[in-house]
C-alpha cells in the first residue's frame, strides 16, 4: 500500500493478535489509522520503545529500542542507552505509525523527553500504580487531590488512564531548562507529603511490602532513562484498551461511579471520544509552565 | 522478530556490483530472561575479567587470542584476519551459478537475507528476477565474523536468500548408518503406504507449536496474576524529603486541601 | 564415518513403530580463539556484573527475571522452570505426512542421520514408502528437554530426521520491504545469457576453506616468530543504475 507516497508492504492482516475477541492485526492497523491525529504529536520526535507482539497478546513479546530495519523513509534519531549509542525510530507521521503498527508493536512506549533534548523534560508524571486489592478507584482519588494540591502550586495537570490498573497525571512544563534532577525532586517532595498525609491509601516507596492496598505513586519514573506508554496507544491486555485521556470531570464522575471496569476505554471508545473531543493531552505538549518553589 | 543488519558490502557477479546489507531470517523463538543480582534485582551484564590483573577489562584491551600450548596464547588482531582474505570480507563473489535441485539439503547450514543498500535496487532487482526466470543460483565463498562460508544466494518471492552451506569435509557419510540388504516385507510397507494415505494433509507450518515455549508463557502467565514485578530500587539518594522550600509550601497546601476535603 | 549415537528413539504413527538410532551429518572442526588482555596475553574469565554496585556478583546471588514491564522483572525460579519442561520420552511422534515438494527449505534446520536398531522392524519398509510416495513424516519429540518438530524424509536406503524451524521464527520476504523496481527486458535478457555462460554443476568438493587453512598458515608463522604481511581488505564500487547495462554486456563478453 501507499501512504502520502511511501510504500508499505503489509502482511499478515488477518491474523489474530487479541484472540479473545478476534481483533486482527487489519483492526490494530485500522485503529492506528483512526487515532492518528491524536497520538502522531505525541510520539513526534520521541525515540519510541516498540514492545511487539508478533504471535497476538497470548504470546511472547519484546521490547525494542533500536529501530528495526525499515524503509528509507522512516526517520530516526542517535540515542544513549546507557554507555552504548543506538538508533531509535521516530514515529512522525502516518507512515511510520503504520509500519510500526505492522510489525505487530501494539504498544508504543515514549521518553518524557524529545530525541533532540534527552535531558529535557517536556513534562513531569504522576505514575499512580495501585498494589492489590486497591485498584483504579483509590488511584482516581489520588489523581484528584493530586490536582487540587498542584493547581494549589499554580499547575495545570492532565490525567490518563494507563490502559492496565492505573492513572498517569501528567503536569505540562515545556521549559528549555527544566532537567530530570527537578520533576524527580519535585514529585518526589510531593509524593512523600502525600504518603505522609494519607499514610493508608499512598506510598512514596517501591517496596513490594509497602504497596499492598496502597497506591504507589512511581516518582522515579521521571527519569531520562525511563518511558511510559503512550497516550492512545493501545495495550496488550486480554481486550483492546487503550491508555485514554480523561477530563478532570470524568474522573470525578468516574470515581463517584465506583466501577473500575468503567475506567477502561476500549479502542472503539478511544476514537469516538477523539472524533467527538478531540486529543484532551493537547495541552501536555502545548502548555508552558515552571515548576515553583525549586 | 527484529530485522537488524549483520553485515554490509557488495555481491557481485562478474562486472556488476549491488551494495548490500546481510539481515538475518530467523529470529529464533526463544525466551530471554535477564540474570538479576537476587538481593537488589539489579540487572547483571557479562564483563570480561583479568586474573591476572585481578580487575575488569574494558573492550578496547581485550584481543583474540589462540591456544598454541596449555595456558600460552597467541594474540592475533583484527586486522590481521581481515587481511587473509581481503577481497572477501567485503565482498560476495558469485562465480558460478547452479540449479538448486543439485543441493542435498545435506548442505544447508543456516538462511539469510540480502537487502539492497542505496544505489543497489535496480540491480538487486536484475538478479533475483533474472535468477527467478532461469530458475538457478549464485554459489560464492564469502567470509563473515572472520568465518569461511560457501554460500547459495537464492531469488525468493523477489527477495534474495543466501543460505551458507557446509563444506564437503564437512559433510559425514552415511555409509555406515545404511541398514544391510534385507528381504523387505511387501506386507509392512503395504500397512505403512495404507497409514501415509490416510494421515497425508498440507504442509501448514502455523499448524505446529513449540510445547516448551508454551508452557514457560503459561507459568509467565500465572506469576503475573499472581505477584507484582519487581524493579531495582533508585540509587540511594538522601533520605529526606525535598528542598526545604517547596517542601514547606507543600505543607501549608496540605493542610488547605485536607480542610476542604 | 557418522558421528556416535546421539539419541535414540522410536518412530510411531498408527501401527507403525521403527526404533532408531541418531545421528549427527554434519561434523565443522574450526579453529576456536579465546579473549585475552591486550597487555599480558592472559586468558579473561567472564563475570556477571551488578549495573548498580559494579562488582561481581557469584552464581549464588544470581537469580533469572522476566522482564514484564520496562525495568521491571517477574522473578523465576529454576524448580519452575524444570516443570515447564515436557515430559521427556523416546516417542518420536508422527502426525501428518505432507508432499516433500512442500516444504519451503527455509524451515530446514539440521540433519540427523537415523541408524535402526538391531532387530527393528520396518524401517526398510518406510524408507522405501517414503521414497516411492514423495512424502515427509512431520513429528514432534522431546529430546534433553528442548521440544523439536521435524520432516522424517527417505533418501536413498537411510531415513534422515530433518528439524525444522517454528512458523514464528522464520522472517517472511514482505518483512523486508522490498520495492519493486522496474529493469528493462533487454537487461534481463543479458542477465540471463550471463546466468547461463556462468552455469555449472555444483561440485562440492571443489570447495575448501581456504580461510580456515591461511588462519592455520597465520597462527603458524607467527609462533614461529615470522613477521606477518597485512593486506587490506577492498570494497567493489557499485554499479550506478545507469551503467548497469554495460557492465552486463561487458560481462557477457568476458564470459563468453
Amino acid at each position: 500500500m501507499e501512504i502520502d507516497g511511501k510504500r508499505l508492504s503489509l502482511a499478515n492482516l488477518e491474523k489474530e493478535l487479541y484472540p479473545s475477541c478476534g481483533f486482527t492485526k487489519a483492526h490494530v492497523l485500522e485503529y492506528y489509522r483512526r487515532i492518528a491525529g491524536c497520538i502522531i504529536p505525541h510520539l513526534q520526535d520521541r525515540a519510541v520503545t516498540l514492545k511487539r507482539f508478533p504471535n497476538g497478546v497470548e504470546n511472547e513479546f519484546f521490547f525494542e529500542k533500536r529501530c528495526p530495519v525499515h524503509p528509507a523513509w522512516v526517520r530516526t534519531a542517535e540515542v544513549r542507552h546507557g554507555a552504548e549509542s543506538l538508533t531509535a525510530c521516530l514515529v512522525n507521521d502516518l507512515g511510520t505509525l503504520i509500519w510500526v503498527a505492522n510489525l505487530a508493536a501494539l504498544e508504543l512506549h515514549v521518553p518524557l523527553a524529545r530525541a533532540a533534548s534527552p535531558g529535557t523534560p517536556d513534562a513531569m508524571v504522576f505514575d499512580l500504580d495501585p498494589g492489590e486489592p486497591a485498584d483504579v478507584l483509590g488511584c482516581a482519588r489520588v489523581a484528584l487531590i493530586l490536582r487540587d494540591l498542584l493547581s494549589r502550586l499554580g499547575l495545570t495537570s492532565c490525567v490518563k488512564t494507563s490502559g492496565r490498573k492505573g492513572l498517569h497525571v501528567f503536569v505540562p512544563l515545556n521549559r528549555p531548562e527544566t532537567t530530570f534532577e527537578d520533576t524527580k525532586s519535585f514529585s518526589r517532595a510531593v509524593a512523600t507529603i502525600l504518603q505522609k498525609n494519607y499514610p493508608d491509601l499512598v506510598t512514596a516507596k517501591m517496596a513490594k511490602e509497602q504497596r499492598t492496598g496502597r497506591i504507589f505513586i512511581n516518582w522515579s519514573q521521571n527519569d531520562a532513562s525511563k518511558t511510559m506508554i503512550c497516550a492512545y496507544s493501545l495495550r496488550a491486555m486480554e481486550r483492546p484498551i487503550v491508555s485514554a485521556p480523561l477530563t478532570w470531570e470524568e474522573l470525578e464522575d468516574l470515581a463517584g461511579q465506583a466501577d473500575p471496569e468503567r475506567f477502561r476505554i476500549s479502542h472503539s471508545e478511544a476514537v469516538n471520544r477523539a472524533e467527538t473531543m478531540g486529543d484532551l493531552f493537547r495541552e501536555v505538549l502545548t502548555r508552558e509552565q515552571n515548576l515553583p518553589h525549586l | 522478530m527484529a530485522l537488524q543488519g549483520i553485515w554490509s558490502g557488495t555481491i557481485s557477479f562478474s562486472l556488476v556490483a549491488i551494495p548490500v546489507q546481510l539481515v538475518r531470517a530467523i529470529a529464533p523463538g526463544r525466551i530471554s530472561f535477564r540474570m538479576l543480582h537476587a538481593t537488589d534485582y539489579s540487572p547483571l551484564a557479562r564483563r570480561m575479567f583479568c586474573p591476572q590483573q585481578g580487575s575488569l577489562v574494558p573492550p578496547e584491551e581485550i584481543i583474540r587470542g589462540y591456544e598454541i600450548e596449555p595456558d600460552r596464547y597467541l594474540p592475533i588482531t583484527d586486522e590481521e584476519l581481515e587481511s587473509l582474505t581481503p577481497e572477501r570480507s567485503r565482498t560476495i563473489e558469485i562465480v558460478d551459478f547452479i540449479d538448486m535441485a543439485e543441493v542435498d539439503p545435506l548442505y544447508f547450514d543456516h538462511p539469510y537475507y540480502l537487502v539492497p543498500l542505496k544505489g543497489g535496487e535496480k540491480s538487486y532487482r536484475l538478479l533475483a528476477e533474472a535468477m527467478r526466470q532461469t530458475n538457478r543460483a549464485g554459489l560464492a565463498k564469502f567470509v563473515l565474523a572472520e568465518r569461511e562460508y560457501l554460500v547459495a544466494v537464492k531469488s525468493t518471492g523477489g527477495a534474495l536468500t543466501l543460505v551458507t552451506l557446509h563444506y564437503n569435509d564437512e559433510i559425514l557419510s552415511a555409509a555406515d548408518v545404511a541398514p544391510r540388504e534385507g528381504a523387505s516385507a511387501a506386507t509392512v510397507k503395504d500397512r505403512i503406504r495404507g497409514s501415509i494415505e490416510e494421515m497425508m494433509a498440507e504442509f501448514d507450518p502455523a499448524k505446529y507449536a513449540d510445547a516448551r515455549r508454551q508452557k514457560i508463557l503459561d507459568l509467565l502467565e500465572r506469576k503475573a496474576h499472581e505477584n507484582a514485578p519487581v524493579e531495582a530500587p533508585e540509587i540511594a539518594t538522601e533520605e529526606g524529603e525535598g528542598p526545604p522550600d517547596l517542601v514547606a509550601a507543600l505543607e501549608l497546601i496540605m493542610a488547605e486541601v485536607k480542610k476542604k476535603l | 564415518m557418522a558421528g556416535g549415537t546421539i539419541w535414540k528413539g522410536v518412530i510411531h504413527f498408527k501401527d507403525t513403530s521403527v526404533a532408531v538410532k541418531l545421528h549427527a551429518s554434519v561434523r565443522e572442526e574450526r579453529i576456536q580463539f579465546h579473549l585475552l588482555h591486550r597487555r599480558d596475553q592472559v586468558r579473561l574469565h567472564q563475570q556477571m556484573i551488578c549495573a548498580y554496585e559494579k562488582k561481581p556478583v557469584p552464581v549464588e546471588a544470581q537469580t533469572k527475571g522476566f522482564e514484564v514491564e520496562e525495568g521491571k522483572y517477574l522473578i523465576i525460579d529454576p524448580e519452575e522452570l524444570e516443570q515447564a519442561t515436557p515430559e521427556s520420552s523416546r516417542l518420536i511422534e508422527v502426525h501428518e505426512f505432507v508432499h516433500t515438494a512442500q516444504i519451503d527449505p527455509i524451515f530446514l534446520e539440521r540433519v540427523y542421520y537415523l541408524e535402526p536398531e538391531t532387530a527393528s522392524t520396518g524401517y526398510g519398509e518406510l524408507v522405501a514408502a517414503l521414497q516411492e510416495m514423495g512424502v515427509a513424516g512431520i513429528c514432534t519429540w522431546t529430546m534433553r528437554k528442548r521440544s523439536y518438530l521435524g520432516a522424517l524424509q527417505a533418501s536413498g536406503t537411510v531415513l534422515r530426521l530433518n528439524t525444522l524451524r517454528y512458523a514464528d521464527e522464520v522472517v517472511g520476504v514482505n518483512a523486508l520491504g522490498l520495492q519493486e523496481i522496474p529493469v528493462s527486458e533487454r537487461e534481463l535478457q543479458i542477465g540471463r545469457d550471463l546466468i547461463n555462460q556462468l552455469t555449472a554443476p555444483f561440485q562440492p568438493e571443489k570447495f575448501v576453506n581456504e580461510h580456515e587453512q591461511k588462519l592455520r598458515q597465520l597462527i603458524e608463522q607467527k609462533a614461529r616468530g615470522e613477521k606477518v604481511v597485512v593486506l587490506r581488505p577492498r570494497t567493489l564500487k557499485p554499479t550506478p543504475d545507469d551503467e548497469l547495462l554495460q557492465a552486463l554486456e561487458a560481462s557477457l563478453k568476458k564470459a563468453a
